[in-house]
């Protein structure tokens, strides 16, 4: 078949992807917007469990034909086994997508195609009742507590609460806002209870015109019937908090006029509920609208966000009513087991973040000379800060990339990207040039229009404990570990300090510290040789002399470029024993919540997004 | 012959968007590309959601390719090149876009998702910015021409092209026209950034097909609109009048596909509140110095 | 009236009420919101085959719109938008039935017995027509349509006006 553009989604997503020097862009493969556009999914990298559940679920939303293209990546359940394989460099992802062209190609349709139907994605029927939504069984039948005959529902296979959809759930929170709705819907019809006086007669209370004399159950819905002049009738003992506290307010008339007799004395308003009485109690968002509100899940693959984070938002209309942030990378810890070899250590620290593992090696590399009480040389010290510097430039760069993809602008997507790209796979020369060229960059963003009325006053913070990082710095808290550095004061290191706290400040403060950084790995002067390479020959991979028998504990704390890192580790003979690890993204993780809450959808994808979360940080135990 | 020759001129122009706009976005000119795509997207396995509501979905895409039609089939290409000849073509014009806003909604419910829907209740609050905005300055063309008649109206623009005698309205139909066609940075009913693809997202196949082919002559009725309105239609020297239409549709629908590649999506309340506070004043401006100028010019 | 005019008016004519009858007969608000956007731009069409172009074309611009903007309304705050429940959701089922009853039987008296006149044997093109509206409306009628226009842009404003506050309001609280 002819040749055409590719569209892939990547597992974990752009940013690790340009983390680790992939390029779909260079070999005519486009990051889609929605599994359904796809034909290609990519995985790069060991994934976790929880991620590889995710992936499951995107693969079974793409249309055939389809193709898995692994790199790097050893487990694949609950996923097929891939359709081709790769190391995870650039040349193994354009050696596979090459094949990927030729298996799409050839057998598109392959003749024993079988439907994916991974477990995660199993549904099951469940029964509940519409007035009881906390009555659910797996067979009909009929409610215990009102007599109702149980209504069908679709629900999970699995019970967690929250789901690893990336399509919602609206089904299921439509039928809970239903049973809600339609308790409250019978106002009418209780008013209309009062009949005859006198004489006791049973009614319904969903259907207020079934008058019988004695009690049973109504023919039309099942539910046992209830004496017509009693007070709310089955309906008075739910959970439904705001229709509850309604019907109490609205059945007091009912009590206290003892001559009740034809509800048509009480007026008008009786047997007609006008909206703004019926919506008195529900909840109201920044509007001052009681709207319905619906679950929808941002993540982890979404377009826009960082891989692995899941966001789930309460909207009401397209503002965010509630919000609640997880990290789907897995549990990941600081000493998976107790008593590692010191080179191995560091290793597994520069593992735990797939997008900076340079600043963890480092601070891995550090805490062990404190524990040990060794010093590096001065050469090595330049050396390691210039590795430290390309990194900061390069993340910052990858969530400018994410910034372009949230916003939509596509040309600051390609620049950023080409620039991270560039400046890991290039060597020193490069970064005098790519200094010049952050700052053109730069003009080029502010001289964007309406990009600052976007990003004004969108997830503000103000200086608080939790912060730290590029995000601190931005609300004028100067709080950065490289001022203690005496490497830095040598190149005379500043911080970037701004005001204001928003997400504005926050891409003025991460573009200026790209350029500072690039300045910066320039002037230490010592690296030759391209960025993956010159972090183990700067860092020094003789740790095993350096450290020796030692027996102690030390401390040490990075600016990794998302914020202070710090660790705790405890040596004995060489071996590790005890390690604690506190990592920026952790914090930010929590400020989410409040931060997105009665934000429009768009800022506060925004808001998240300008954070620059690391999930996988964040899921360090 | 005389509906055959419009629509497949309509056709060949949206072939040519298509290959515009795969070149501005991934820089590869690949003149085959619309043919390539659309095989492969109607080659390719046709899902539908879960739960859908099968009518809105299934007709959301006929519907956003009719009513681009429909607008296009009212404006000529040429003296004698055109579909149909109501003597009120310019407003049948609105009428058949404001088809697109329901094309939309109905996009946005049916495949029973969370961003389709709100994809679908976005674009309607950008209609609400960009309708008064689309019709105000038609209004001040049509004072030009004394008629609805788009015939007329390209005859009008003999002595002086619209885009020089009404700049203003010609900047805020412009702006209003990529805001009906849900172009950047007026995709918020399908932004990928916000929506993971919004109304698009759920269509797959045939039906994305349709929806896609629906999207680009959307953009080209609504850049021969511009074109017959401001830009003189078929007016030119030299060249034959078919030729003059078809340069000139090709010139607005690149510009309008490369403008939005500079700026950010705007957000929804900025979008409103830009287009009532400034836009309609500015509309209602526009039609106040046309109004001057053809009472004190003979 | 030719043969091929009275079967299209009669064809429009059934649409408009059918997609009126699915107005009520479906419990999806979506469905009954597009439902009556389309009987809406049936009648339009209804216009158009009665060469009245430009009400035609009026009608079906602005009902699209306008219906629209009812379909967010009952979306935002009726309850079960989507109608899967099965909830009866009509009220006041008798008062509305004689108040139809009684509306119909109005209108078809007034549409029976108002004194319209002989049909008109010829009808001026659509570009005459459209000439002659402009000049009516800008003539004998611009007092009734300037008035209108007024109204409507101040009950806009107020109504706006009047959320504002309330918002301040609520805030505070």
């Amino acid at each position: 078949m002819l040749a055409r553009d590719l569209h892939a989604v990547t597992v974990p997503g752009p940013d690790v992807f340009s983390a680790l020097g992939l390029d779909p862009g260079a070999v005519g493969v486009t990051y889609a917007a929605t599994p359904r556009h796809a034909q290609v999914l990519v995985l790069a990298g060991p994934l976790p469990p929880e991620l590889r559940e995710a992936a499951a679920v995107a693969y079974a939303q793409m249309p055939r034909p389809r193709v898995i293209l692994a790199l790097g990546t050893q487990e694949f359940s609950p996923l097929p086994d891939p359709d081709v394989t790769g190391p995870a460099s650039h040349d193994g992802l354009a050696q596979g997508l090459r094949r990927v062209r030729e298996l799409l190609s050839r057998h598109a349709f392959s003749p024993e195609a079988r439907a994916f139907e991974p477990a995660v994605l199993a549904t099951r029927t469940e029964y509940t009742c519409p007035m009881h939504p906390e009555v659910v069984q797996d067979e009909p039948g009929t409610c215990p507590k009102c007599g109702m005959e149980l209504v069908a529902r679709e629900a999970s296979g699995s019970s967690d609460e929250t789901h690893h959809h990336t399509i919602s759930h609206k089904d299921a929170s439509a039928h809970d806002d239903h049973a809600q709705h339609e308790h409250r819907d019978d106002h009418g019809g209780h008013a209309e209870n009062r009949t005859a006086e006198g004489a006791t007669s049973y009614t319904c209370p969903m259907h207020p015109e079934i008058v019988q004399d004695e009690p049973g159950r109504c023919p039309e819905c099942g539910m046992f019937l209830v004496p017509a002049d009693s007070d709310e009738g089955a309906g008075s003992d739910t959970g439904h908090a705001p229709s509850h506290a309604h019907h109490q307010a609205d059945s007091h008339p009912h009590d206290h006029d003892p001559d009740a007799g034809e509800v048509h004395e009480h007026g008008a308003g009786m047997d007609f509920m006008s909206m703004v009485e019926v919506t008195k109690d529900l909840p109201r968002g920044r509007d001052g609208l009681p709207m319905d509100r619906i679950d929808v899940p941002f993540g982890p693959l979404f377009p826009g966000l960082p891989g692995g984070l899941l966001l789930t938002l309460t909207l009401a209309g397209d503002v965010v009513a509630r919000a609640s942030a997880r990290t789907l990378t897995g549990p990941r810890s600081a000493l998976p087991e107790p008593g590692m070899p010191a080179a191995r250590f560091i290793e597994h620290l520069a593992s735990l973040d797939p997008l900076t593992p340079t600043a963890y090696r480092l601070l891995a590399r550090r805490a062990l000379e404190a524990a040990s009480g060794s010093t590096p040389s001065a050469h090595q010290q330049r050396a390691r800060l210039a590795a430290a510097e390309r990194e900061r430039a390069a993340s910052h760069l990858g969530g400018l990339a994410q910034l372009a993809r949230q916003v939509g602008l596509p040309w600051l997507e390609r620049r950023a990207t080409r620039f991270q790209l560039t400046l890991i796979h290039g060597d020193h020369d490069a970064l005098a040039l790519l200094a010049r060229q952050s700052v053109a960059l730069r003009t080029r963003l502010e001289r964007t229009p309406l990009l600052a009325a976007r990003l004004m006053h969108v997830g503000a913070l103000s200086p608080a404990d939790g912060l730290r990082g590029p995000v601190a710095r931005a609300a004028g808290m100067t709080t950065d570990a490289r001022t203690h550095d005496p490497a830095y004061a040598e190149l005379g290191f500043e911080p970037v300090l701004h005001q204001g706290g928003d997400a504005l400040t926050r891409l003025h403060v991460r573009l200026e510290e790209i350029t500072r950084s690039l300045r910066l790995a320039e002037a230490a002067g010592t690296l030759t040789m391209p960025a993956d390479f010159d972090t183990h020959a700067a860092i020094g991979d003789a740790i095993g002399d350096a450290i020796g028998d030692a027996i102690g504990d030390g401390q040490a704390v990075v600016e990794t470029p998302r914020g202070e890192a710090c660790l705790q580790v405890y040596l004995d003979g060489g071996l590790v024993t005890r390690a604690r690890l506190d990592t920026p993204s952790a914090g930010h993780l929590t400020l989410l919540p409040e931060l997105l809450t009665d934000l429009e959808l768009g800022d506060a994808l925004v808001a998240a997004g300008s954070l620059d979360i690391s999930p996988w940080e964040a899921s360090v135990s | 012959m005389s509906v055959l020759a419009p629509i497949l001129a309509l056709l060949l122009l949206a072939w040519c968007v298509a290959v515009l706009d795969a070149w501005m976005t991934t820089g590869r000119f690949r003149p085959l590309a619309p043919l390539t795509a659309t095989l492969a997207l109607v080659a390719g396995e046709s899902l539908v959601p879960r739960k859908p509501d099968r009518l809105f979905f299934e007709t959301a895409p006929i519907l956003l390719l009719l009513a681009a039609v429909l607008a296009a089939a009212a404006l000529p290409i040429a003296p004698h090149l055109v579909i149909t000849d109501l003597a009120t073509s310019a407003l049948f014009v609105n009428a058949a876009l404001a088809y697109v806003l329901v094309a939309l909604l109905m996009a946005g419910w049916g495949p029973d998702g969370a961003y389709a829907m709100i994809g679908g209740w976005r674009f309607l609050g950008q209609t609400i910015a960009y309708s008064m905005l689309i019709v105000m300055p038609i209004t001040a063309v049509a004072m030009r021409a004394q008629s609805l008649l788009t015939t007329d109206i390209v005859r009008s623009q003999a002595g002086l092209w619209n885009v020089l005698y009404q700049p203003l309205g010609f900047a805020l139909f412009f702006v209003a026209a990529m805001a009906v066609s849900f172009l950047p940075p007026f995709d918020l009913p399908t932004a990928s950034g916000e929506l993971a693809g919004g109304v698009e997202a759920e269509y797959t196949g045939a039906r994305r097909a349709i929806f896609r082919l629906g999207r680009t002559i959307l953009i080209v009725s609504l850049a021969t609109a511009t074109t017959v309105f401001y830009l003189g239609g078929w007016l030119g020297p030299w060249l034959p009048p078919w030729l003059w239409s078809a340069l000139k549709t090709l010139a607005v629908a690149a510009a309008m596909l490369a403008a939005g590649h500079a700026v950010p999506r705007l957000r929804e309340a900025h979008l409103l509140a830009w287009a009532w506070k400034a836009g309609i004043p500015l509309a209602m401006l526009n039609i106040f110095l046309v109004g001057v100028l053809l009472l004190v010019i003979p | 009236m030719s043969a091929l005019q009275l079967a299209f008016v009669t064809f429009f004519g059934l649409a408009a009420v059918w997609f009126a009858l699915v107005v009520f007969r479906t419990s999806s608000m979506m469905r009954s919101a597009l439902a009556l956007l389309f009987s809406q731009t049936a009648l339009g069409a209804l216009f158009l085959a009665l060469q009245a172009e430009f009400l035609g074309v009026l009608q079906i611009m602005m009902m699209a719109t306008e219906m629209s903007i009812m379909a967010i309304f009952m979306v935002m705050f009726m309850m079960d938008p989507g109608g899967l429940g099965q909830m009866d959701m009509t009220h006041q089922k008798r008062l509305s039935i004689v108040a139809g009853v009684v509306a119909a039987a109005v209108v078809a008296v007034v549409a029976v017995l108002t004194p319209w006149g002989a049909p008109a044997t010829s009808i001026p093109n659509p570009s005459e027509q459209l000439q002659g509206l402009g000049r009516e409306l800008l003539g004998r009628s611009m007092l009734v349509f300037e008035t209108a226009g007024i109204t409507i842009l101040t009950a806009m404003v107020a109504a706006t006006a009047v959320a504002m506050p309330a918002l301040q309001r609520r805030r505070e609280r």
